[in-house]
């Protein structure tokens, strides 16, 4: 199995967790931080693998990676405060 | 390219961000609305753009050991999961109209079709970039040395997956 097959898998599997986390019927601070976790990783994992990211000089990866990061804090700051 | 592929992220995130925000003044209304989507639809759409994504580096992976047609059929693998997501959406889209929904429904239909349908348009700008590198890699437009309109088509189809990746939790899942 080649890496990227690896990290594909990955990316599906969380895929499959957070639909069945969402399938249970939580809801609130139970449901954000596995999600929001996941989502982080699944978008690391495409910026740092798939578009090959990680490594690169310049600020591009730091660019692309700060914004998932504000995205999904600010995300998690609205449905925690709500 | 990446100028480009950041002011587009720049304006996903604002919009994702106008949504959240708008849904600390709703939260009851967004949580109901929430209930009409189809979540297994999303799930799919999302398994698609992924395993689109992959094909899309095993496409980069192809030129770089110089096999440009094996590098066009990636891509035009890439542009099925791409062809099957927009069918879906579409059928998703058409169910919300059938069932009298619409952008004036409420606050949470007007993201989710405003958003839906700006990603539709990126996922549709996304295969005919794809499209074209596959003609031109098809062609022999490529090789080992000289790939980096493959790369630069690669990683706006990238953005397009990173840009789904949170938008499906966002607004399918999170309540």
């Amino acid at each position: 199995m080649t890496t990227a097959t690896f990290q594909w898998l990955t990316l599906v599997t969380l895929t499959a967790l957070t639909f069945s986390v969402a399938e249970t019927g939580l809801s609130g601070s139970s449901i954000l931080i596995p999600v929001l976790l996941a989502t982080l990783l699944k978008g690391r994992l495409v910026i740092d693998r798939f578009m090959a990211l990680q490594g690169v000089s310049g600020p591009w990866r730091w660019v692309v990676l700060g914004w998932l990061l504000l995205v999904l804090g600010l995300i998690a700051y609205t449905f925690l405060y709500s | 390219m990446w100028f480009f592929i950041l002011a587009e992220l720049l304006v996903f995130g604002v919009f994702f961000l106008a949504y959240a925000f708008a849904r600390m003044r709703n939260v009851e209304l967004f949580n109901a609305s929430q209930l009409e989507l189809d979540r297994i639809s999303g799930a799919i759409n999302t398994i698609l753009l992924i395993s689109g994504s992959y094909f899309v580096v095993r496409a980069v992976d192809q030129i770089r050991h110089d096999r440009s047609r094996a590098c066009a059929h990636w891509l035009i693998a890439a542009m099925a999961c791409g062809g099957t997501f927009l069918i879906l959406k579409l059928v998703e889209f058409g169910a919300k109209f059938e069932a009298g929904i619409n952008m004036s429904t409420n606050t949470f239909f007007m993201f989710y079709l405003g958003l839906g349908f700006f990603h539709f348009m990126h996922v549709i700008l996304g295969m005919v970039i794809l499209g074209a590198v596959a003609l031109k890699a098809w062609k022999g437009g490529y090789s080992a040395s000289n790939y980096g309109g493959v790369e630069t088509g690669a990683a706006y189809w990238h953005m397009v997956d990173l840009v789904w990746i949170v938008l499906f939790p966002l607004i399918y899942i999170l309540n």
